[in-house]
């Protein structure tokens, strides 16, 4: 109790200096004089009274420190002085405060800038209310759509039916919601139109929410009203809900759009309300969704629907668990819950389906996150990149320390002589220690603005989204997260790079520096300074060998074989069911698109496809005529594409045997198929595969006959890395366009040879697009080359972003390199003179100085190398088969980091070479 | 172990707080006399060393001072004893004499007392 009052009254005098100084003098004042006049009763003369007082008295100064100890608190003071001290001595070096500050900048920018993607993609929740209550259902995120009563691993995905009986039975959740799972990082698309507006239709993302799905997030409507569970019933009035983001982009936050009726793919659905601003729905997506639109209304706006399919899986499910209610037990209930949903169906099942049903199980996962895709599609190279930084960030640290030690050389003077006069050590680490604190303190500050500036480049290179579309939703602003994170890897970087040094500046022996002579044998401190630079080019080699590994990949991945002609194509993207297109309409539509097109000039051919490559969309199983069916577990499936007339010409992939499609192929001739190289050799071996039948269906085998076997021309079927997996083309008039709807009857991509030295511009293709069907919109139109190049654009950014460490790292070494040859050749002055005085040669002095510096760089490597093959080790599942051991990069690399080391150290040596003897001696 | 330093100030204080309580309100050089007076040496040398027991005392709220008029004339600060600086002499005296007679007890034991 006392304790604490004094401790205010200490506070209060700290604040109140002045008086307190005052009220002490004239203390001591009254008290000599009182003395004094004493002293003089005594028999004293008055200058000998005053005399005796004070002796009496004692050291006043040491009794006012001593009271000023008392009074103030030296705990608080003495920080606040060695900080505004620490200030006063960067303010006169300005060059050091200005060079260091910006190093760290850049080291923390970028270890910052990255660690915001981190914190978006992997580390955040959901925008939601008290997403810890949040459980999804399934390990990893599946794709989208799944047939059939059973799965290989997992339940991730659910059909509707599914969805309500888990959602009936399961009491363990306060909400259960199901929602249209997203495929890959995309939403559905719906061409969308305000009723009564002129404007032709856009697309926009949009997704199918179960009716409690904003209940169940706990999130209210911005404006109007969230979807509720009455909104999702058979035969009410059509609804849906409209992102923030569109509302205020699109219809500049005009309040009329709620309650205003617009059309989704031609269905007219009334606006309700506006989602709230920073809801991205329930996954971090690249685009994501515009409207949520109930699940009930699916087969309003899908003719082919899927909400009443027993088994098709199409749902993602997210709940809120009861207060204290236990995940695990829901787990299991709900394991018991799919179990019994089969045996009802047991009927329906296939005998594969009952043959795998004892294993068929799901799981119950946090759901904070929402569905995390996006995760499990960024984490590795995040990872990747982290790591980059986090070495960058030890390159700076070391550059760092190195500068703080040759200042604390040049302090060393005033350091021994503060020691001699008595300063304890801990004062002097402390002082050192809060001037390393501040220039990371301001190189943090100064960090933050690069981490600003470099996420929302990375952003803008790494998550392409059309125009118009929703971008990702990760902001560039730092979060509170990220801003801790800048400090606490400021503070921690200060400890490091000013720890080491504060402490070797206080071994210094008084009496040494006070002989004088700058001559004085200082190598004592070069040892650790020798070792930053090693360590700086080690770690700068590794980079640079990373970088160089997933550049070279990159470049095989990009110059590759591909089977088909990108350059001279352009690809023009168009949605017909978007513009409300019914099936049956489609023969003739394709006709007038391809006629109007082919009439553009500089155009010299045009096919149309369901996709054009490298992209890839649609599979089935392939059962060949002759052949016993395929056992479950034999893999027989193959990737197929539907193409008009001339398509292998229009792509530039050959035909290397029988023919390709031709307008000979039409709805009433026999119906044919052209096969790639893979399909051949895996269903047909070394046989001719020509004249031969199969079919997609079991029991269809003789409905196709092959006429013709292409090269295998690379659609990136599961993945970059992957060979070219076995894939047929169907000719377009051949499609069975009296099944409403279907999917795959709309094709999405035409692609367009120009005639040489032609172009051919977007908005020709629009125009004839548009004298076909004004309402028909061009989503997209790249060139062929750039929809393959856009297939890399992960690996181009990681490539990029690695490079652009790999040099920074590179020039941080360099530097240090030169920064310590300098040092030492500038304290071997006199020795230089001696030597050059007694008949030494520039060469001798040159090799003199260099010699040192090699030493280093020598070290560097042989430390550098292992770490460079461990990196390549790490990588070596991002490099698409390449040999992580690749002696032409890590050469490269050698160099890279060897030549400009050398650089940076021959210009002290040359400095060095230039020395007059006899100015060298004079500097004694 | 504490500081020489620490039972030097403590005793002060001690003898401080005695001395107001007695005496009444005094100024800084009126308690010195009276501490050296008694005690002999042990003040004669550092005078000065009052001024920083006197505050800490002030700053736990023992005492109290303000502005007054010495036997000279002259403006003096003069400290009084307080409530609780009071009770906390009162509390120190037991405890000292305690200590006291514990270690005088203690020295008077022989050798031959043990056996």
């Amino acid at each position: 109790m006392r304790a604490l009052r004094r401790f205010f009254r200490r506070l209060w005098s700290w604040a109140a200096t002045q008086r307190d100084e005052e009220r002490l003098r004239l203390e001591i004042e009254e008290h000599l004089a009182l003395q004094t006049a004493e002293n003089i009763r005594g028999g004293l003369s008055p200058a000998e009274a005053r005399r005796e007082a004070m002796l009496k008295f004692g050291a006043v100064e040491g009794m006012k420190e001593d009271y000023r100890q008392q009074r103030g608190l030296p705990a608080l003071e003495r920080p606040i002085q060695d900080t505004r001290y620490a200030l006063r001595r960067l303010r006169m070096a300005p060059a050091f405060t200005v060079a260091t500050v910006l190093i760290l900048a850049l080291g923390i920018g970028a270890t910052t800038s990255i660690f915001t993607l981190v914190h978006a993609v992997l580390l955040k929740s959901l925008p939601v209310a008290n997403p810890g209550e949040l459980f999804r259902l399934g390990r990893e995120s599946n794709c989208c759509y799944s047939g059939g009563y059973s799965f290989d691993k997992e339940f991730s995905l659910v059909s509707y039916d599914l969805y309500k009986y888990l959602r009936d039975n399961t009491k363990g959740f306060a909400e259960l919601a199901a929602f249209q799972a997203s495929f890959q990082t995309a939403p559905a698309m719906f061409g969308v139109r305000r009723s009564g507006s002129p404007e032709a239709a856009k697309s926009y993302g949009g997704e199918f929410v179960s009716g409690n799905y904003f209940t169940m997030f706990g999130l209210g409507a911005y404006a109007g009203r969230t979807i509720t569970a009455d909104d999702d019933q058979p035969g009410t009035s059509p609804v849906a809900v409209m992102s923030y983001r569109l509302w205020i982009e699109g219809y500049r936050s005009d309040p009329s759009v709620v309650g205003s009726v617009f059309s989704l793919n031609d269905k007219p659905f009334t606006v309700v309300g506006i989602a709230p601003p920073g809801f991205f729905g329930d996954s971090l997506l690249s685009s994501p969704p515009d409207f949520f639109l109930p699940l009930n209304m699916e087969p309003y706006v899908e003719v082919d629907a899927d909400l009443y399919k027993y088994d098709t899986h199409w749902l993602d499910l997210i709940g809120r668990i009861q207060p204290g209610a236990n995940p695990a037990e829901i787990e299991a209930q709900m394991r018991v819950e799919l179990k019994q949903w089969l045996l009802q169906h047991w009927s329906e099942m296939s005998a594969a389906d009952r043959a795998r049903f004892p294993q068929q199980t799901l799981y119950l996962r946090p759901g904070g996150a929402g569905i995390t895709s996006m995760r499990e599609q960024y984490g590795r190279w995040l990872q990747i990149l982290m790591t980059a930084t986090g070495v960058v960030l030890l390159i700076v640290c070391a550059n760092v320390a190195n500068l703080m030690l040759i200042r604390g050389l040049e302090r060393r003077r005033q350091t021994s002589l503060s020691l001699a006069l008595g300063a304890p050590v801990s004062r002097i680490l402390r002082e050192s220690l809060i001037e390393s604190m501040l220039l990371s303190l301001l190189g943090g500050a100064a960090g933050l603005a690069v981490a600003f500036a470099g996420t929302r480049l990375i952003l803008r290179f790494a998550f392409i989204s059309a125009t118009g579309f929703a971008g990702v939703p990760i902001s560039a602003s730092p979060s509170m997260p990220v801003l801790l994170f800048a400090l606490i890897t400021s503070l921690v970087t200060g400890i490091v790079f000013g720890g080491a040094p504060a402490w070797i500046a206080t071994r210094v022996d008084p009496i040494e520096a006070l002989r004088g002579a700058n001559r004085s044998t200082a190598r004592a401190g070069s040892l650790p300074r020798k070792a930053l630079v090693a360590l700086q080019a080690a770690l700068s080699l590794a980079l640079l060998s990373a970088a160089g590994l997933l550049t070279t990949a990159l470049q095989r991945l990009e110059h590759q074989d591909f089977g088909f002609e990108p350059d001279g194509r352009t690809v023009a993207n168009i949605n017909a069911r978007l513009a409300g297109y019914r099936t049956e309409q489609l023969p003739a539509l394709y006709r007038r698109i391809h006629d109007a097109i082919a009439n553009v000039p500089g155009v010299s051919s045009v096919a149309l496809c369901l996709y054009a490559p490298p992209l890839w969309g649609w599979g089935s199983g392939v059962f060949v005529d002759g052949r016993p069916a395929p056992q479950p577990g034999d893999d027989n499936s193959a990737a197929y594409d539907r193409v008009t007339a001339g398509y292998f010409e229009v792509v530039g992939t050959s035909i290397l045997r029988g023919r390709g499609i031709t307008d000979e192929d039409t709805a009433i001739s026999r119906k044919v198929a052209v096969v790639n190289e893979a399909f051949a050799r895996r269903f047909f071996g070394t046989e001719n595969p020509i004249r031969r039948h199969f079919g997609y269906r079991p029991g269809a085998s003789g409905e196709l006959e092959i006429v013709g076997v292409t090269r295998d021309a690379r659609y990136f079927t599961h993945g970059l890395d992957r060979p070219t997996g076995p894939m047929y083309f169907l000719p377009a008039t051949q499609a069975d366009y009296t099944r409403p709807n279907v999917g795959s009857l709309f094709l999405h991509s035409i692609v367009i040879q120009t005639k040489p030295g032609s172009l051919v511009t977007a908005a020709a293709v629009g125009q004839a697009v548009a004298s076909v069907d004004p309402n028909l919109p061009i989503i997209s139109m790249h060139s062929l080359r750039e929809q393959v190049t856009n297939q890399f654009t992960q690996q181009r950014l990681i490539a990029r972003l690695t490079s652009l460490f790999g040099i920074l790292s590179l020039v941080l070494a360099s530097i240090g390199i030169y920064g310590a040859t300098a040092n030492n050749a500038g304290r071997r002055v006199s020795e230089i003179g001696v030597r050059m005085a007694l008949g030494a040669h520039r060469g001798d002095v040159i090799r003199l100085v260099l010699r040192g510096a090699l030493g280093l760089i020598v070290i560097g490597l042989s430390i550098g190398l292992p770490l460079a093959f461990a990196a390549g080790r790490l990588l070596a599942s991002q490099l698409y088969g390449m040999n992580p051991n690749n002696p032409a990069v890590t050469l490269w690399a050698v160099l890279a980091l060897a030549l400009p080391a050398l650089a940076a150290s021959l210009i002290p040596a040359l400095r060095a070479s230039r020395i007059s003897p006899l100015d060298a001696l004079r500097t004694e | 172990m504490k500081d020489k330093a620490d039972v030097l100030q403590g005793t002060l204080a001690l003898m401080a707080l005695k001395t107001l309580d007695v005496l009444g309100p005094l100024h800084g050089y009126g308690i010195a006399r009276r501490i050296e007076q008694i005690s002999g040496d042990l003040l004669t040398v550092n005078q000065g060393t009052l001024y920083p027991v006197l505050l800490k005392l002030e700053q736990e709220g023992s005492i109290a001072s303000g502005w007054g008029v010495s036997e000279n004339n002259r403006k003096a600060r003069f400290y009084r004893l307080t409530r609780s600086g009071r009770k906390q002499l009162q509390a120190e005296t037991r405890s000292w004499e305690q200590t006291a007679a514990i270690i005088g007890r203690f020295f008077a034991v022989k050798a031959e007392h043990l056996k």
